[in-house]
């Protein structure tokens, strides 16, 4: 029955993918499944000081990976050119003493999102703290509680708001110029990803659920339903072709979803040695046909090459 | 060879017409219809439709008597004051085929579904609609509760109202009645608040939801009830957010834990004045409403590395702990594995399809490893030190003298250290010692591979 369900999502997925991906900056895959193949992964930065649960990865779209090291409460940069990824300096500051999420800004800077204060902080492209990001909300009744975020392309910062089930984009005055309500039956929302052509979409590691938002949408509607094919699953990304990639922490795998929802197919699974994951809780697509993940329980950042 | 089938047809209707019309006039009437016509029945003319009631053709004045003759222990049961009509009618073939049948008991058709063919409300259509299904229900176990022939009670019930229940609820009515304050409607029967087959619209087989069926009895317009409840208008409230309707040893029929400030009746503390419209609105939502008492478990909760998500999420502590009062320590919403697996699903059914499971997670101590609330630790995990977690209970020492610890480096990943969960599953797995692999070779080769050659 699940291997039907996915033939026919499968189906599906060849018939729509080209009428869904001709968005402006999406480029056109055919509904193939998504396969994946290991590359050395990152172990250390660049003093040899190795990576501690690290819990999520970023890339900056053009040369530069950061990787929240959060069990060593710091942030590593690495220098991306191709395949060949160089470990650079490390951010340690102590506004941030436990990074979980690190994003860059398009000026250069950085954006930390903090598990104990449950703030994000601004960096400088230098990697010094320049302010905590202060939502500016009249009459709230409880605050912003971030849980996951991103940042737009023009600077835009789309924050999952845990504490009132919804998602904020701010503007540069830190005001909510946007907000999407996610379904009132959404359960253990956890993390956001956002496509070249503005759509969001939200992971539910509860309800097992990705959501989606495009960008007139006031609130998030479901996009795809994927209790049978992950555990637990904790982390998202999307890639140049429209394809989402979705870490299954509990089930140490990688699912992938087409630009229509449909099941692309799983990779990947629980172990030590590299290409498998042990609580996989980051992704983030790199340059063309790379993927990073941060491989939490194996202290490392997974690398792996996609199928095109 | 089809016209000589016809013609062997034709023969069998007339001899069987020819038996009908030979019936004595003072045969006993035909009872009810039944419901399982032979085949040869609708090829028959429409006079010889009588004998659809006497499929088998028995001779006059044995229909309801020639099963007894072996069968006495039957007859006895027609003294009962409670006969199933198709007995008492002596049609016995309404539920059995007397030659043969693919079911016990020579049924002729599967216990669950005979019983529906007369009692459509039970059909299997009409019990998958429904919200909540006695579990005999919904397996056709009608039997359990009724006896097919006759009884004593109402119903053919085999035993009186709750005496029934105790059958398989036994337990639950040992507690109520070592209870000290007792629900009257409980005392009596059941059936006061549960249908015994299934609802519909409710949960727990409720004849009628929470509150409308506790406001049948408990008139929320009395100023008795409005006292008692401090003049909140918890007419529309659910009432077993407070109160254990079996009954319980608190005054008021309370659950057992109780949050202070209900039992203190102060409701104000938490909700805006009674006699503020929309007084049942909080005073503040998520874990800030909870902050207000319990600010050092909120500030340690919210200020550690890594938080229980829920926690502090729209619902916030009420995810887990019910505000009022709970039949569970520590206010929680369910037992503690249940509460865990409501959202870990595929951690607890790993657990539970494990042949070999870590003692304290099958018995639902989840929060002998994980801390609940927040950890400076991966997996909320009590230190973050794994071999720290499983010292609480483990002497390495007394183990093994494999080398382990922080100094020891995984062959298989130089970012890791050896420790407990290098060769255990924490939760439970297929195999012995809850280890990775199924045997030792196995294990023992993800690390020493050179060992083989």
């Amino acid at each position: 029955m699940r291997g039907a369900r996915r033939f026919v999502a499968l189906l599906a997925g060849v018939a729509v993918a080209g009428s869904v991906a001709t968005g402006p900056a999406l480029l056109v895959r055919a509904a193939e499944p998504v396969g994946l193949r290991a590359l050395p992964a990152l172990y250390e930065d660049g003093k040899g000081t190795g990576l501690r649960t690290p819990e999520s990865v970023a890339f900056d779209g053009a040369k530069r990976l950061a990787v929240a090291d959060t069990g060593n409460g710091r942030v590593v940069l690495y220098d991306v050119a191709g395949e060949k990824i160089t470990p650079g300096a490390e951010i340690r500051l102590p506004e941030i003493p436990s990074p979980l999420q690190a994003r860059f800004a398009p000026d250069g800077g950085l954006l930390v999102l903090d598990g104990r204060l449950k703030k994000i902080a601004r960096l400088t492209a230098a990697g010094q703290f320049k302010s905590y990001l202060v939502v500016q909300e009249e009459g709230a009744r409880t605050p912003l509680v971030p849980r996951s975020f991103r940042v737009g392309a023009d600077g835009a910062v789309f924050i999952l708001d845990v504490a009132q089930g919804r998602v904020v984009v701010l503007g540069p005055d830190d005001r909510i110029r946007r907000q999407m309500a996610v379904p009132k039956d959404a359960r253990g929302l956890s993390d956001l990803a956002l496509d070249a052509r503005g759509v969001v979409y939200a992971l539910e590691s509860v309800g097992r659920r990705v959501l989606v938002a495009r960008p007139d949408d006031a609130a998030f509607a479901v996009f795809a339903a994927i209790e049978a094919d992950v555990a637990f699953p904790t982390a998202l990304s999307v890639d140049e072709f429209g394809r989402l990639a979705v870490a299954d922490e509990s089930g140490g795998g990688i699912v992938f979803l087409g630009p229509d929802g449909s099941f692309r197919g799983r990779q990947s699974s629980m172990g030590w040695k590299e290409g498998l994951l042990r609580s996989p809780s980051g992704l983030a697509a790199g340059p063309p046909g790379l993927l990073f993940v941060a491989d939490r329980g194996n202290n490392r950042i997974a690398v792996f090459s996609v199928s095109k | 060879m089809r016209a000589l089938v016809r013609l062997l047809a034709v023969a069998a209707l007339a001899a069987a017409a020819a038996r009908v019309s030979a019936a004595p006039a003072t045969a006993p009437a035909p009872p009810a219809p039944a419901p399982r016509p032979k085949a040869a029945a609708p090829a028959r003319p429409a006079a010889a439709a009588p004998s659809a009631a006497n499929p088998y053709h028995l001779k006059a004045g044995a229909q309801g008597k020639v099963c007894l003759n072996c069968h006495s222990d039957i007859g006895d049961l027609l003294a009962q004051p409670f006969v199933h009509a198709p007995v008492k009618a002596g049609n016995c073939v309404q539920c059995h085929s007397p030659h043969a049948s693919s079911h016990g008991k020579l049924l002729a058709a599967a216990p669950g579904a005979i019983c529906a063919t007369c009692h459509a409300p039970m059909a299997a259509a009409a019990v998958a609609k429904a919200r909540s299904v006695h579990p005999p229900v919904r397996a056709g176990e009608c039997i359990k509760c009724h006896d097919p022939h006759a009884a004593k009670n109402k119903g053919q019930l085999r035993l009186a109202g709750s005496e029934l229940c105790a059958s398989c609820h036994g337990d639950m009515l040992k507690r109520i009645a070592a209870l000290k304050f007792k629900h009257p409607p409980v005392a009596a029967s059941c059936e006061a608040c549960h249908d015994p087959h299934a609802s519909d619209a409710n949960p727990h087989l409720l004849k009628k939801a929470v509150p409308g069926i506790c406001t049948q009895c408990h008139k929320v317009d009395q100023p008795a009830f409005a006292k008692q409840h401090m003049n909140y208008p918890v007419g529309k409230a659910d009432c077993t957010s407070c109160h254990d309707p079996h009954g319980s040893d608190r005054a008021g029929l309370l659950w057992m834990t109780v949050h202070p400030p209900v039992a203190n009746r102060m409701c104000n503390q938490c909700h805006l004045d009674a006699a503020t419209p929309g007084a049942l609105t909080t005073r503040k939502s998520g874990a800030e409403l909870c902050r207000s008492c319990h600010s050092e478990m909120v500030n340690t909760t919210l200020g550690k590395n890594r938080v229980h998500w829920p926690a502090v999420d729209k619902v916030g502590c009420l995810n887990c702990h019910n505000p009022h009062a709970s039949p569970q320590p520590a206010l929680l919403k369910a037992k503690t594995k249940d509460l865990c697996a409501s959202c870990h699903t595929a951690t607890v059914d790993e657990l539970d399809r494990s042949a070999v499971k870590h003692p304290p997670a099958e018995e639902g101590q989840c929060t002998a490893c994980h801390d609940p609330h927040a950890s400076n630790a991966v997996f909320l995990l009590t230190s973050d030190k794994v071999m720290d977690v499983c010292g609480t209970c483990h002497d390495y020492a007394h183990h093994s003298n494999h080398p382990i610890g922080e100094k020891k480096i995984d062959p298989r990943n130089r970012n890791l250290t050896l420790d407990c969960i290098s060769c255990h599953r924490p939760h439970g797995s297929p195999y012995k010692t809850f280890a990775h692999f199924n045997t030792d070779s196995d294990l023992c080769v993800q690390c020493h591979q050179g060992m083989g050659k």
